[in-house]
């Protein structure tokens, strides 16, 4: 190959977007044609990212796309290591879900819409990789929210979904509302956006002082992060097809958040790095017990996803450790990457695996009409414990590794963070271990569970990949020296502290996995066939508890419904009163009832006279204008 | 100078007239339609041919394509002088494709009296090129009262409810408006002492012996109020919406797509460089009106709307704001800005107004609560709504967002908390833009969440109907990904004006000295 890896990097990015229009333009009636189209664009993406990986060298590049008085609007690629390891995960997993795809969405009857917005989406995507700026990465930041807002709404015609796509749009935004100003701040104050430029800055010497400006920023990752307080629209986007959660709300875009603030790592000061790291502990925590309590096989992923990306963005807001190698938050970075990393692996192989169970169960997601389908689906159960044991942080797994350098910085930095970290790190051993023997052991609950059939290759291939790189994923070594700019900065424990985090890690397994294992056991398994009750043990166990953890989950979604429907909404409705009947109906049209009880002429007394209305407008013309001008 | 029959900006705005007068002379029925079709065409066509020929065009203190005729009132400095400078050619473009798009929709809309309405979109249409393609000051004037009183007519005559009400008051409003700036233009031509109404030679002189401060500043006031109301500045707002929402389609396409820009256009073409000075006192007031009235105010209040034509209606007074907002900047990249969302604001909206209609035909109802689930069987017809609905929401990848993102720009240089304020919006039009989307076409249809059986499904967006949405939403898109496409022009033109080298960065200074 003789293309230039720049050239070859836009061509990547392009790839995607031409399969997309040419789906919209001419595929629309041909699902088939557009499913090929959209996964040859995959593939040759992937081949392209791969390459670009291995031998592509790592390169910047820019060009002005538009200039208006000073601002120019740049487009260009920052393609170093961090960019690199990102856009092989993204390059990998949309791979397998686009396979994946081909047999979930066989009978779908709009399959060249979805098709065509998965391409759209792997060209937004791969743009907020590259963006070697903040305003394009802003750009494609916004593609992605309308990627994610049109594959959410695939179902269109069930109104939860139209729902949650509409919910998952608008709360980005109000994240977008900071990320933007944000932007606009950093560039007048520091006079570029530019991601190389701002890291000469701070290597020159320049002192990034501001708070408001990386907080800010913040906020974006907020939103796409689905980190506490906007974490509302990530359990709702369930709602769209399986390989969308997989690859959108779990693998890629809500990891954008988390490779923002590494990219922006230069302009991060310790305050505004506690209150990330805050954020993202309390995220973890509270996702987890969310986690806890659910029924529904995606809503269950999805607040761990919550869970882990609040892992991440602690990792990161955990910053540096000292004596650590390279300076800022490197170790932070190092940490939260390598979990992002390893965490795409691992939760797109559990999504994908939760797909292969709906479509086994013919479209149930809910646990406890399941069981029993470790003997009817053999692989799909194989691969998922697989999952289930990496996230869980079984050693030696890829989610062990990367788990115990985010504990281990914890654990240099900040033990309250810590203590709070390894609690949930049993939470969360403790609620993927209930998903999996409550979905695959036991005897089958429901006509469904029993008539389980595993899926054709398209359905499990993309497992066996995914298994593949969740078993091994953790291992540095496997990826040569391509992400050594980001993967030699993950923290690594050495001597007392090492066997220390070691056995905290073991012990948070074992007591996880063990509560649910004796919870979820063989006893509560049988009692729950066909008897009065509800179907959890834990909410038969301890109702109090149960009903704690439920009020907790909803709690967010009431106080913003409660905001939706009776602050905002009667607020508007006061404002249109006023502006119908107020501004329109007494200002202009009273005004001259008004002035007629006011004896400043009959003639104005007429309602409604032309006369009567150019005078009362002009009279405010001049009112306005007597307050400004003197 | 060009031969006046090879002249591309004489030709736009003849053609259309003379397609209306030919509609007068009682044609023969089956040549009504491709005369009226030629009287659109012609006008985009030569749009789009200067726009293609701008950058190489010979120019003349900015101007490009400049033709003087003989008509006109030669004592008072009065003659008719076309030539399109960087900032009116993305509009003379706007006003090209965006005519062309109401005249297709005019042509199927199966309006009584159809010849008539004909005409008077003909004329509308020949008085919108020409506004943007006059250099005289009279002849700018002129020609927006040519668009305007088709306008009045036929919202009166051809429009839905409450047609009276709403052509009143949208005629006592932008006649109100028109005045006051009608006043201003000739306290311009007066104090300047120039004896023309070129703007090219008002410029010069003015830029040598500018007005007193106090005068430019009084009337600048009367162009800020006049013009301001002409474009539904908060709170001179009310005509937009009843009127909008009784315009028949082609009317309102254009009204809010093209003619309600005169006044934004006369602000950065007319007053910012003639009046630099007279701009400092009003740009806080200005920006605040935009911010709290245009933005938020109506922002919310197009929340609270249960009618889509209403929705989108006070949705482009929301819009205006941010337009404003850019002006008050008073800068290269604020001001640019809100050239850039004119253009993209005027393709959006008229594509949602068009739309609109096509929905109103298939449900008989703009009613949102009573409709939904069209999606189902109007794929093609959501998907432009879509489109449309995003682009005038801002999302990169459509003209808008250049615009809205440059504004927030400028704005923020000024005061960071009014950019803040003003980015709000984004949230707020986000709201009720996907709202509607979601009411009309998404979720279960109104009949089956009564429980009643459902009636016949409505039909697909035909040909007819997608041809004029599809010149708007390539546009849409072509700006979007291709932004240079009309800033460049917009940057040229506007760096060269002296208004912005003079007090680049004058208005800070200036707006402090402001009595408050």
């Amino acid at each position: 190959m003789t293309m230039a890896p720049p050239t070859l990097a836009f061509l990547v990015l392009l790839i995607p977007l031409a399969s997309a229009v040419l789906i919209a333009l001419v595929l629309r009636r041909r699902g088939g044609l557009a499913s090929c189209v959209s996964l040859a664009a995959a593939a040759g993406l992937a081949v392209g990212a791969a390459y670009l990986a291995l031998w592509g060298g790592r390169f910047s590049f820019h060009a002005e796309w538009f200039r208006l008085g000073e601002f120019s609007f740049p487009i260009g690629i920052l393609y170093d290591d961090l960019a690199a390891l990102m856009l092989s995960v993204v390059a990998v997993v949309g791979l397998c879900v686009h396979v994946f795809s081909l047999g979930y969405m066989r009978d779908d009857t709009a399959k060249a819409r979805y098709f065509g917005g998965l391409s759209i989406f792997m060209f937004s995507m791969v743009g907020i990789v590259l963006s070697d700026n903040l305003f394009m990465m802003f750009a494609f930041w916004e593609l992605v929210g309308f990627s994610s807002w049109l594959l959410i709404n695939h179902w269109h015609e069930r109104e939860a979904a139209s729902d949650a796509a509409k919910k998952a749009f608008i709360v980005n935004r109000v994240g977008d509302v900071g990320f933007l100003l944000g932007i606009v701040l950093c560039y007048w104050r520091y006079g570029t956006v530019n991601l190389g430029e701002l890291g000469a800055l701070s290597a020159s010497g320049a002192i990034f002082s501001s708070r408001a400006i990386p907080l800010l920023l913040f906020c974006g990752a907020v939103g796409k992060s689905a980190q506490l307080p906007l974490q509302v629209w990530l359990p709702d986007a369930m709602e769209g097809p399986t390989p969308v959660s997989a690859l959108i709300h779990a693998a890629t875009m809500v990891a954008a958040g988390i490779y923002m603030l590494c990219r922006i790592q230069v302009l991060m000061v310790p305050q505004a790095l506690t209150v990330i790291l805050w954020v993202g502990t309390a995220t973890a925590l509270y996702a987890a017990l969310c986690a806890t309590i659910q029924s529904d096989i995606k809503k269950a992923l999805a607040y761990s996803t919550l869970s882990q990306l609040g892992y991440m963005v602690a990792a990161f807001g955990l910053g540096s450790i000292s004596g650590g190698p390279g300076p800022g938050v490197a170790s932070g970075v190092g940490a939260a990457m390598f979990h992002l990393t390893t965490h795409a692996f691992f939760k797109a192989l559990l999504f994908l695996g939760s797909g292969s169970v709906i479509l086994g169960c013919h479209h149930e997601q809910d646990i406890f009409r399941m069981g029993g389908l470790a003997g009817r689906m053999k692989f799909t159960f194989v691969a998922f414990t697989v999952g289930v044991a990496a996230i869980s942080g079984l050693p030696f797994l890829s989610g062990f590794f990367s788990k115990d350098a985010i504990l281990y910085l914890a654990f240099a930095n900040n033990r309250p963070v810590f203590a709070v970290l390894a609690f949930t790190a049993a939470l969360t051993a403790f609620y993927m271990v209930r998903l999996w023997r409550v979905v695959f052991l036991g005897a089958p609950r429901s006509q469904a569970a029993g008539h389980a059939h595993e899926g054709g290759w398209s359905l499990t291939a993309p497992l066996a990949i995914l298994a593949v790189l969740a078993l091994v994923g953790g291992y540095a070594g496997l990826y040569g020296h391509a992400f050594s700019g980001v993967l030699s900065l993950v923290p690594e424990a050495v001597g007392a502290d090492h066997a220390f985090i070691f056995a905290t890690s073991v012990v948070a397994l074992l007591v996880g996995a063990g509560t649910a294992l004796v919870l979820y056991g063989k006893r509560a398994a049988e009692r729950g066939e066909g008897q009065a009750g509800p179907p959890d043990a834990l909410e038969r166990g301890a109702p109090v508890l149960f009903g704690a953890l439920v009020r907790l989950r909803s709690s967010f979604d009431r106080v913003y419904d409660y905001y939706v429907a009776k602050v905002q909404q009667r607020f508007a409705l006061v404002l249109n009163f006023f502006d119908v009947i107020v501004l329109a109906g007494f200002i202009i049209r009273g005004a001259a009832g008004c002035a007629g009880l006011v004896g400043l002429g009959a003639r104005a007394l007429n309602v409604g006279r032309v006369n009567a209305y150019v005078c009362w407008l002009l009279a405010g013309v001049v009112l306005l204008w007597a307050l400004a001008a003197r | 100078m060009n031969h006046p029959l090879t002249d591309p900006l004489l030709i736009s705005l003849a053609a259309p007239l003379a397609a209306a007068l030919l509609l007068a002379l009682n044609l023969p029925r089956r040549w009504v339609a491709g005369v009226a079709w030629a009287g659109f065409l012609v006008p985009a066509l030569a749009a789009l041919h200067v726009w293609w020929h701008f950058g190489a065009a010979p120019k003349q203190a900015g101007y490009a394509f400049l033709s003087e005729y003989g008509v006109g009132v030669p004592s008072l400095g009065i003659g008719l002088k076309l030539g399109l400078n960087g900032i009116a050619l993305p509009l003379f473009v706007l006003a090209g494709l965006v005519g062309l798009a109401a005249g297709l929709v005019a042509l199927r809309s199966g309006a009584e009296r159809l010849r008539g309405y004909l005409m008077l979109l003909l004329v509308m249409q020949a008085g919108l090129m020409g506004m943007f393609a006059s250099v005289d000051l009279f002849f700018f004037y002129f020609f927006h009262e040519l668009a305007l009183i088709p306008t009045f007519v036929m919202v009166g005559v051809w429009g839905g409810r409450d047609r009276t009400y709403a052509a009143m008051k949208l005629t006592i409003y932008l006649t109100v408006g028109a005045m006051l700036s009608l006043v201003g233009l000739i306290a311009i031509y007066v104090k300047a002492g120039a004896h023309s109404f070129d703007l090219v030679t008002l410029r010069e002189v003015l830029a040598a012996h500018p007005l007193h401060a106090t005068l430019q500043t009084h009337i600048f006031g009367l162009l800020l109020f006049g013009f301001g109301i002409l474009v539904s500045l908060w709170p001179f707002h009310s005509w937009a919406p009843p009127a909008y929402s009784a315009a028949p389609s082609s009317v309102a396409m254009l009204h809010a797509g093209v003619l309600k820009k005169f006044g934004l256009y006369g602000l950065i073409q007319v007053a910012l460089p003639l009046l630099p000075s007279g701009f400092g006192p009003w740009t806080h007031l200005l920006a605040g009106l935009a911010v709290f009235g245009n933005v938020l105010v109506i922002g919310l209040v197009t929340i609270a709307q249960r009618d889509l034509k209403l929705m989108i209606a006070y949705s482009s007074v929301m819009h205006m704001g941010y337009a404003f907002l850019g002006i008050a900047c008073f800068s290269v990249l604020g001001v640019g800005g809100a050239v850039m969302l004119m253009v993209g604001h005027g393709l959006s909206v008229a594509l949602l107004f068009l739309l609109a209609t096509s929905i109103h035909q298939r449900t008989k109802t703009f009613a949102l609560d009573r409709m939904g689930g069209m999606a189902r069987s109007a794929p093609v017809l959501a998907a432009f709504f879509a489109a449309a609905t995003f682009a005038s929401i801002g999302l990169p990848g459509f003209a808008n967002f250049w615009g809205e993102l440059t504004i927030f720009l400028a704005l923020a240089k000024l005061s960071p908390a009014l950019a803040a304020l003003a980015i709000l919006g984004i949230v707020i039009s986000a709201v009720y833009g996907l709202r509607a989307l979601a009411r009309v076409f998404f979720g279960p249809a109104p009949a089956e969440a009564a429980g009643e059986p459902a009636q016949g499904a409505p039909p697909d967006l035909g040909w007819g109907e997608r041809l004029p949405a599809l010149i708007l939403l390539s546009a849409l898109l072509f700006v979007g990904f291709w932004p240079k496409s009309i800033s460049a022009p917009i940057n040229s033109a506007l760096e060269a004006s002296a208004a912005f080298s003079v007090s680049g960065g004058a208005p800070a200074d200036a707006a402090a000295q402001a009595p408050r």
